[in-house]
């Protein structure tokens, strides 16, 4: 059985301890993650600024990359989703749809491997702190990972879990959104941490390093001394494994 | 007023016209308040009535299969209608609409039109046509007749006048009124059901939009809370309704979804206060009604998403407003900064589909973070999202691509296309940050970092990717790895073994 | 004038007949398909089919629908009989001081008696007199009196159709309106009261078919919830029997 770690761009250069995290809470079950060298990003910049060109020429390889794989697992919602668009991206060519359609149905996003495949909600970690949850928009809406999260937090012990008031409104990153519209975007991951502020958390957990890094931008940017990690990172941490 | 009053003129791109917006604290705390509390009340509305998903599901097959046969559904609808005693017309485009609109006027000799909302007509600009040959025409939706008192445009699809406060309306309402109005929404709304109310009753034509028509009676269905939809269709002798090509429905059966989905949707609504369904022209017994109904049918870029794989669901659309409530965007730059007649998300995409001028509007499409709130609200789940990339993509393939942007996509595929050059480049960042690195982050507000380091603190890069810790890390793993616990190793076996046999039911 | 009128209306129904062909064949070609003139199978129509399962006793029916009316700020009394419902609307028409009522021409309203039970006031009675102007008169009235012909738990709403004894203008333009219900005639679903419209089909619909749902209401100035705005803010949903 060949599972892969699909680790994203982000994750790569800015968020190793991420990809870390996961190795090892994965290694707990036995899983041995392997990592293709050829991966890069998934397209998703391109892709949803019309460059699909551009687009086609990462996801052929990451089409490569992953072409053995039994499972593809990614730290980020958003570009397992991204995989998910594979197959449209490659709608006039039937072959490359043919092995777009075989990687997207091989492609888990990291709670969803671990609680819909694996089965496993408690990894047995205890996390002592006051706890909010972000959920991304890709990740939650367009990909459907709602309850796993809140399954694998549920079953960490000392963890007091705090809802975040409008916790679906999206943090404003949106890729190139943050930049071409920096000042709507600006209002928004501000309004984003204003919610995050009224809970009084010490740490936000998230799933996809991309809105965790526009806020945690912007908690810094603000001074405020409000941890920012991914769910993979809490979960090692609490388990003792990082 | 300032210049976000007039829709389109003044500023030229969604991002001057949105910075405006943000610095208009009321503006910002107004559209927030509204639009939290009509989410909130449809959320409510979906939740209470229950198996929400079954009925948007139902309520797309039913536009779907409608606009996938509308030359049948629509026809039909023609010939029922003109037994009903309708005259009705057909216009290619806004101008045609007008046209007609204003033989009509005059053919009645009409001095007074009253109106009930009617997004169609906003699209058309009619109003200021009808005044051009001399005929009032007066709004008579309460945030209707606010704006078109300031001389402006609808800002919201469901809530016209969201952004203007009692204050500023009390104003408006006591130049009217030859005296000063307290600023009292009570005040206010009595004293415009006293004016209205002579307007209505003295008035020679009343026009209406029209949110449904039912293609195997030929009647047309208004859904409104105030009730100046039917004192339009029933005081003056004339009636005439603007009809979007694609309004059609089948049967009074289908309507019950519609009736379902919409007034949830826009208002949190079990129903709306008004349902109207007009079948013709008053009888010639009645005593009440118009003795004579005309119905325009308007294309004006309808049928151009005919056919369009990508775009053919906007004609479902229903007109309720639920993707603006939910849209972060919309909430923070209001309806003005759009630019067009429709604003959120569904004018983001209807404004050029429309138009058909990607490279004159493609501004918009950018104006979303295309987070998903608009599908995920949507009673008929058009993916608003999905058409906003599609946009982007027909812009760049149309050669409308900015070139600079262009560019960085070509040098982005090219680096991150390839692992090796992605490890050069990571190297390359991994040095020359040194340059603007401060305790573990970077705030110069300088080149491309301006805009993002205006609100936020980009981290730095850490001295190792994970690719270059991988082979560590793999040691590591490798040197206390534990037998795969048989039950996961089984669950996993059975999923590949059921993908390999064609289960193709995905997770997600 | 009337002649040329006429003639106009003529001559844009020939336009308009001619351009029809071309409107539809344009659709048909966009949408790739020779022109559709067989109804095309429908197998969504109308709601889901758990939905049309749903039916509440008649307790429960008129227990929601005056939840639902009161919710959103009308006024509902339960009455045994007719004349339970005539010496309700007068003792409210005395406590308001009504002085004006238009009422429909229906045979369930003459054998009320209103007009015996309020002497002082004016009641018309809908389209009886050609020389009165029937729309001023009904805006000019305190209270407008008229029959449900449906009435729907679900959603807490009346249907009034229009006909020749039967004005639009009763039910709006009046201050109050006092709306009489025959509890056992009511439905749960809107569905139940639709698809008769189907059933009867277009020769058979009156000119209005109107769904009432509550007082006449805006929130379009800053949110604030005002009633009456353009129809009757006060509204009474009479439940008898």
């Amino acid at each position: 059985m060949k599972v892969s770690l699909f680790i994203t761009c982000l994750s790569d250069a800015i968020f190793p301890r991420v990809g870390e995290a996961m190795v090892r809470l994965l290694a707990k079950y036995g899983v041995r993650l392997e990592f293709p060298k050829v991966q890069t990003c998934c397209g998703q910049p391109a892709y949803n600024s019309g460059y699909w060109d551009d687009a086609r020429a990462t996801a052929r390889t990451i089409l490569d990359a992953f072409e053995d794989s039994d499972f593809v697992i990614s730290p980020s919602g958003s570009c397992t989703e991204m995989i998910h668009n594979y197959p449209k991206l490659f709608k006039d060519d039937p072959a490359m749809k043919a092995r777009a359609e075989q990687l997207r149905m091989k492609s888990y996003e990291f709670t969803q491997f671990l609680v819909q495949v694996l089965g496993v909600t408690d990894v047995g970690a205890e996390f002592p702190h006051k706890v909010t949850y972000h959920p991304s928009c890709h990740g939650s809406r367009l990909l459907g990972v709602k309850d796993e999260p809140m399954a694998l937090l549920n079953r960490v012990k000392g963890l007091e879990f705090v809802p975040l008031p409008f916790a679906e409104d999206c943090c404003g990153f949106g890729g190139t959104f943050s930049v071409k519209m920096a000042d709507i975007s600006g209002a928004m991951v501000s309004e984003k941490v204003d919610h995050v502020k009224e809970t009084e958390a010490e740490v936000l957990v998230g799933l996809d390093m991309a809105c965790l890094m526009n806020i945690a931008g912007n908690l810094r940017y603000r001074n405020e001394p409000v941890r920012v990690m991914h769910l993979a990172e809490l979960l090692a941490e609490g388990a003792k494994l990082a | 007023m300032s210049a976000k009053g007039t829709a389109k003129g003044t500023l030229g791109t969604v991002k001057e016209r949105a910075g405006l917006a943000l610095n208009d604290e009321f503006l910002r705390k107004a559209v927030k308040f509204t639009t939290e509390r009509l989410r909130n009340g449809k959320k409510n509305a979906a939740n209470e009535h229950g198996n929400w998903d079954q009925w948007r599901e139902r309520g797309r097959a039913i536009r779907l299969h409608t606009i996938a046969h509308l030359d049948y559904y629509l026809n039909l609808f023609v010939e029922n209608a003109r037994a009903n005693g309708v005259h009705v017309h057909f216009a290619d485009t806004g101008a045609d609409a007008v046209k007609i609109s204003l033989a009509i006027a005059e053919r009645k000799q009409a001095k007074t039109v009253v109106k009930s909302k009617s997004m169609v007509s906003e699209e058309l600009h009619l109003n200021h046509a009808l005044e051009k040959i001399g005929v009032e025409a007066i709004e008579t939706d309460l945030g209707e007749y606010i704006i078109q008192l300031a001389g402006e445009t609808p800002s919201h699809i469901v809530i016209p006048a969201i952004h203007k406060n009692r204050y500023q309306i009390a104003d408006l309402l006591s130049e009217v009124a030859g005296e000063k109005l307290e600023a009292d929404t009570t005040v206010l709304a009595g004293f415009v059901r006293k004016k209205l109310r002579e307007s209505f009753l003295e008035a020679d034509i009343g026009m209406t939009g029209c949110n449904f028509a039912i293609a195997e009676t030929g009647s047309m269905v208004l859904f409104e809370n105030e009730g100046n939809a039917r004192m339009v269709t029933t005081l003056p002798k004339t009636q005439i309704t603007l009809m979007g090509m694609e309004r059609i429905i089948p049967s009074f059966q289908d309507l019950e979804v519609m009736a379902t989905l919409l007034p949830r949707s826009a208002t949190g609504q079990k129903l709306t206060m008004y349902m109207s369904a007009i079948s013709g022209p008053r009888r010639s017994e009645d005593a009440d009604g118009p003795d004579e109904m005309h119905i325009i049918i308007v294309d004006n870029g309808r049928s151009l998403q005919l056919g369009d794989p990508e775009f053919q669901e906007l004609l479902n659309c229903i007109r309720c407003g639920a993707c603006l409530n939910a849209c972060p965007v919309y909430r923070h730059i209001g309806g003005h900064a759009y630019g067009g007649t429709y604003s959120g998300p569904i004018g983001a995409v209807l404004t050029p589909a429309l138009n058909k001028n990607i490279a004159e509007w493609d501004d918009i499409a950018n104006a979303s973070s295309l987070c998903g709130a608009c599908y995920e609200a949507c009673p008929v789940k058009i993916p608003l999202h999905e058409m906003l990339i599609s946009l982007r993509r027909r812009k760049v393939e149309k050669g409308h691509g900015n070139k600079l942007e262009g560019a960085g996509m070509k040098g982005f595929s090219t680096l991150l296309g390839n692992a090796k050059r992605f490890r050069t480049v990571l190297k390359v960042g991994q040095i020359g940050q040194k340059l603007v690195v401060r305790d573990g982050g970077i705030r110069t507000k300088i080149g491309p970092l301006k805009g993002w380091n205006s609100y936020r603190v980009t981290p730095s890069l850490p001295k190792k990717s994970f690719r270059e810790n991988w082979p560590t890390l793999e040691q590591e793993i490798r040197a206390g790895l534990q037998e795969i616990n048989p039950e996961m190793k089984q669950r996993m076996e059975n999923i590949v073994k059921n993908r390999q046999q064609g289960g193709g039911h995905h997770h997600g | 004038m009337a002649d040329t009128h006429e003639q106009w209306l003529r001559e844009m129904e020939e336009q308009s007949k001619a351009k029809q062909a071309s409107f539809m064949a344009g659709i048909a070609q966009k949408l790739k398909h020779p022109r559709v003139t067989e109804a095309p199978a429908h197998p969504f129509r109308g709601a889901p089919d758990f939905w049309n399962e749903l039916e509440w006793s008649l307790e429960e029916k008129i227990e929601r629908f005056s939840d639902n009316w009161k919710s959103v700020g009308g006024h509902v009394a339960r009455l045994a009989d007719m004349d339970a419902a005539r010496d309700f609307i007068a003792a409210k028409a005395q406590e308001m001081g009504a002085k004006y009522i238009v009422r429909q021409n229906e045979a369930e309203l003459d054998s009320l008696g209103l007009e015996a039970a309020l002497p002082d006031a004016r009641v018309s009675v809908w389209n009886t007199d050609p020389d009165v102007y029937w729309k001023a008169r009904s805006a000019e009235a305190d209270f407008g009196v008229v029959m449900a012909d449906h009435s729907v738990a679900y959603t807490g709403s009346v249907v009034v159709k229009s006909s020749k004894d039967k004005g639009r203008s009763v039910s709006l333009l009046p201050t109050v309106m006092m709306i009489l219900i025959p509890v056992d005639k009511m439905k749960t679903r809107l569905g139940e009261v639709l698809v008769e419209f189907d059933r009867a089909g277009r020769d058979s619909l009156p000119a209005g078919i109107h769904f009432i749902t509550g007082p006449s209401r805006s929130s379009d100035i800053e949110n604030d919830l005002t009633i009456g705005v353009h129809g009757p803010g006060i509204v009474y949903a009479l439940l008898v029997g």
